[in-house]
């Protein structure tokens, strides 16, 4: 096996067209973002000279979504909602993936499959699902009505941020519960054999020794979902048609096809992006310290 | 019913009761883990499966069921998938992004994956760093992206069919480097040590040894992209140059936000359908070629399911 | 012409900063059944997959008849291997394995089924042609191994443990037919092994290897009977080590002290002097009853106790110098004359008693401890 450059040479094309189809058309962003504005088209000059990038645009997006600028509510909007949507993905998600993965004895196989199965269901459609439930004469209100919780159909659809976060959970919880699952089922039988036999009671166990050991695989599903959600634009749009609900995926959709303004969208999306990294960072540091961690005890 | 003995034997308790009594048992393990985990696979399936009921009712209403139809398929001459020309088209588009997909990105990302499994020279590790990218990045991110470096620099581009399936492609190689390189590890380098001992070159030893040992992870990870491309959205709608470049997503997208149809939730069924037989297909036969192979069963969803993390 | 003769000089491999095969020299002689013995991380394998071509050297050369091979790609030498796991294509069956590398020299159809097929029938697997490898047993995969390897009339074909995955009773019949089978091929065999017995039984020679050098090499008897390192004594069989202070030859022979005991060695660095120790094998040593008239060599003991294995008893011995050995005595249906407990003497055969010098390569030090740990993951 001493040919040299047979393996590279396999790798080049793969290599190459990320090269040139993703890292490039980040760089244009970057171009975009910190270039100019044609005054008379209103379009997009794009600046590729690091040395000559203007940071007027990047600048004037950071103030709007600063303190008193008019996209601050829309940031602190999307981190709302999806602090919300990831803690109730925990919430349930959690004894979901624990039962299936310790408990679920025979019926562990079939509940995979039907947790898996929405992973592989269109996403819109289970958006248009919900739709079609609760629109004002669809099953929702109706069993509602008629069980008397409401006196009369509420508008589901019309602008409600409750709305807009459970269809967050809806769509996202599926991509928590795998990775957690995976984590949960990974756990040693005997850790918690060890445990019991050493005087926990089940609650305690779980507590001290479940709960810990699971902890990396709650932080990889809460980043997994946490990151496309802070992108989602397409969600509010379909469950709730209003302004006040938008999130700053909105903001992006909108100042590229609504406006366009594309230095603008590009701009966000460059705060976005980097907001992003910080996240991701945050979670390999961890596990990056938990790693080293094991290997010193 | 009554025993040999002559004792008698009480009546065997209603379901609901016997329901309750397992609820209320003191000693049995806690009940509410199982309560919550069917309660979500309920919440989780059945909307989409009265989604898929209503693709099939007589009326026009997605609220009230009215009998069974299949109008909104190919019934209705004017409003069903088959008649309906946008929705007919958005189903080629589809169809034809993911054809597409499939039979660039696999040989590209068959290729990295048996490149970056071997190679360990400089560069290798941010080459696999690059691949491993388009994993963790947001749509919308890539969408911005691509359709700026379409209409700024590759301008002969453009938006459209082409830019369409240039942006699967680029989302869609990670994932075939991902489920390749997981059977390339179990593989190891034995067989291909074997064959070379015996006398074959590197490019023998690939074609005849590796390859075909690779066919159940090829064969997987092209219904994966199959899958993946025909549900896609956010690249697929940033791309579209409209009309007919929109596929069933970006449809289903634009009518739920509008005024849908039941043909709506025909389309929907239809790519459901299409995109679940894909996937068992790929599943299926990776475990039929794996058959010989196999010890405990573990199985491939949850290693698909490591994956993710 | 030599066919088959391979000479190893100064051959290194180093990974990172573990030196796995250190500067070794060997000659392997044409049509001979050669093993590469030691523990866990001493080498062998790597020094075998260098020969075979899977691993290229840092250092030396590999002389496979007079031309140097080292950095000639796997494929391109006439050197065929048997893997520890036998590597049988998944893919293929038991006719498509033998054939492959038939098929890769692209030989006429005719002569690649004539020549598989008597492969098979050497092996003793005709009529299985059609099987996959899964639905083998271990030892008919092992045996199909062996016959896709020959096949090809190799100069030299080596062998990677391949006894160790089978249980024992087979591997004893496999020992037999493989060493049968060398000699009726006539192709150099090197073979690759921890189990000193197996090394013993099938080799022509042997080397014992540690830490990734060649503590010595020769004939199994040789090796067994005349240790020259510590290692090499205590590796293969049981040594019975003990300490003694050496006080220098006398008529061919060495003086030592064990404890306040004077013995006389008969064999090993006679001219010793110093810190030593002294080495017998256990089928050597001779018990004699406390009452027996007393002489050279030997010590006061107490059995310790009896060890049953069937063909033999293990008597262990603690004699008065404070250590315990372990004397073989064979069995012979009779009753032994002692038990636990019972005071015996230690007769040890000047001839049988070995001395070694103690500074000689033997114990590992704790560099090499930490290479042979990180060794041991790729041997």
């Amino acid at each position: 096996m001493y040919r040299r450059w047979l393996w590279p040479g396999f790798a080049l094309p793969g290599v190459i067209w990320l090269i040139v189809l993703f890292l490039v058309p980040f760089y244009t962003v970057l171009a975009v973002a910190l270039g100019t504005v044609d005054p008379i088209l209103f379009q997009a000059v794009p600046i590729w000279n690091p040395l000559e990038w203007n940071v007027g645009w990047l600048n004037e997006v950071v103030h709007r979504l600063g303190p008193g600028g008019n996209l601050t509510d829309v940031a602190l909007r999307t981190l709302e909602y999806v602090a919300i949507a990831v803690g109730l993905s925990l919430l349930i998600g959690y004894p979901v993936a624990y039962y299936i993965a310790r408990l679920a004895g025979r019926t562990k196989a079939l509940l995979l499959i039907l947790v898996i199965a929405p992973l592989w269901i269109n996403y819109l459609m289970r958006m248009l699902a919900w739709v079609n439930l609760l629109a004002p004469d669809g099953y929702v209100n109706r069993f509602l009505t008629y069980t008397h919780i409401l006196s009369e159909p509420r508008d589901w659809l019309g602008g409600r941020p409750s709305t807009v976060i459970l269809a967050l959970v809806y769509g996202y919880i599926p991509f928590f519960i795998l990775p957690l699952f995976a984590a949960l089922d990974r756990i040693d039988q005997s850790h918690l054999e060890a445990a019991r036999d050493l005087g926990a009671s089940r609650f305690r166990t779980f507590l001290h020794v479940t709960l810990p050991l699971s902890k990396l695989g709650i932080l990889g599903g809460a980043v997994l979902i946490a990151l496309p959600m802070f992108g989602d634009y397409y969600t509010p749009n379909i469950v709730s048609g209003a302004a006040q609900t938008t999130m700053i995926g909105n903001q992006i959709d909108f100042y590229f096809h609504g406006g366009p303004q594309p230095t603008i969208g590009a701009a966000i999306t460059i705060v976005l992006a980097a907001f992003l990294t910080l996240l991701m960072g945050y979670y390999l540091w961890t596990i990056h310290r938990s790693t080293g961690q094991e290997r010193t005890t | 019913m009554s025993s040999v003995a002559g004792t008698p034997v009480a009546p065997r308790p209603s379901a609901w009761s016997r329901f309750r009594g397992w609820l209320s048992n003191p000693w049995g393990r806690p009940r509410f883990l199982p309560l919550v985990t069917w309660g979500y696979v309920v919440w989780s399936i059945v909307p989409v499966l009265i989604a898929v009921q209503f693709s099939f009712n007589a009326t026009r209403s997605r609220t009230a069921w009215q009998g069974f139809s299949t109008r909104w398929y190919w019934g209705d001459p004017v409003d069903s998938v088959w008649h309906d020309p946008t929705l007919r088209n958005a189903l080629v588009q589809s169809l034809k992004l993911a054809v597409a997909d499939v039979v660039i990105a696999t040989p590209i990302g068959v290729l990295l994956a048996i490149g970056l499994a071997r190679w360990h020279g400089r560069g290798s590790g941010s080459s696999n760093f690059l691949m491993l990218f388009p994993l963790v990045t947001p749509e919308i991110v890539m969408g911005v992206a691509l359709l700026l470096v379409f209409t700024e620099v590759f301008t002969f581009v453009g938006t459209g069919t082409t830019a369409q399936i240039l942006g699967h492609v680029t989302f869609s190689i990670s994932f075939v480097v991902v489920i390749v390189r997981g059977r390339l590890f179990s593989i190891g380098r034995q067989y291909e040590e074997a064959a070379a001992d015996l006398g074959a070159s590197p490019t023998v030893a690939l074609a005849r040894v590796l390859l075909p040992l690779l066919m159940p992870a090829i064969v997987a990870s092209a219904a994966v992209v199959f899958a993946i491309s025909l549900d896609d959205f956010v690249i697929s709608q940033w791309l579209s140059k409209g009309g007919e470049t929109d596929t069933v997503p970006v449809k289903i997208y634009s009518a739920t936000r509008a005024a849908p149809l039941p043909s709506t939730n025909a389309i929907a069924t239809i790519m459901m359908l299409l995109t679940l037989a894909s996937v068992t297909l790929g599943f299926l036969v990776w475990r039929a070629f794996t058959r010989g192979e196999r010890r405990a069963g573990q199985s491939v969803v949850k290693d698909m399911g490591a994956l993710e993390i | 012409m030599a066919r088959g003769e391979i000479r190893l000089i100064g051959l290194t491999k180093r990974f990172a900063e573990v030196t796995a095969v250190d500067h070794i020299d060997l000659d392997v002689a044409p049509g001979k059944f050669f093993s590469l013995l030691g523990p866990s991380g001493c080498g062998k394998t790597t020094t075998l997959r260098m020969i075979a071509g899977f691993e290229q050297p840092s250092e030396g050369r590999i002389l496979l008849d007079g031309t140097d091979v080292a950095y000639t790609p796997a494929h391109k030498r006439n050197v065929n291997t048997v893997f520890q796991n036998y590597a049988l294509f998944p893919h293929l069956d038991v006719f498509d394995n033998v054939a492959f590398g038939l098929r890769r020299a692209k030989r006429p159809k005719s002569e690649v089924r004539q020549r598989a097929l008597q492969a098979l029938e050497l092996v003793q697997l005709g009529g299985l042609e059609k099987r996959k490898p899964s639905q083998l047993s271990g030892g008919q995969q092992q045996r199909v191994a062996l016959a896709r390897a020959l096949v090809l009339n190799p100069s030299v074909l080596l062998l990677d443990e391949p006894l160790g995955a089978l249980d024992a009773k087979l591997r004893k019949t496999l020992q037999i037919e493989l060493k049968t089978l060398q000699r009726e091929v006539g192709i150099t065999f090197i073979y690759v092994t921890h189990d000193q017995e197996e090394a013993l039984t099938m080799s022509d020679r042997l080397a014992v290897m540690n830490g990734g050098k060649v503590e010595q090499i020769g004939a199994p008897q040789g090796v067994y009977e005349d240790p020259e390192t510590l290692f090499v004594a205590d590796f293969l069989g049981v040594s019975n080590l003990m300490d003694a202070t050496a006080q220098g030859a006398r008529d061919g022979r060495c003086r030592v002290r064990a404890d306040t005991f004077e013995l006389t060695a008969g064999s090993g660095a006679i001219d010793v002097t110093g810190p030593a120790k002294i080495v017998i094998r256990p089928e050597r040593i001779e018990l004699e009853s406390r009452e027996a008239a007393s002489g050279p060599n030997r010590l006061p003991g107490m059995v310790e106790r009896l060890v049953y294995v069937g063909s033999a008893v293990q008597v262990i011995v603690r004699v008065a110098t404070g250590e315990a050995l372990q004397v073989l005595v064979p069995n012979t249906g009779k009753a032994l004359p002692y038990e636990q407990g019972t005071p015996v003497q230690v007769h040890l055969p000047v001839e049988a008693l070995r001395v070694l010098a103690v500074d000689e390569a033997g114990e590992p030090g704790p560099a090499e401890e930490a290479a042979l740990a990180e060794a041991s993951g790729r041997d």
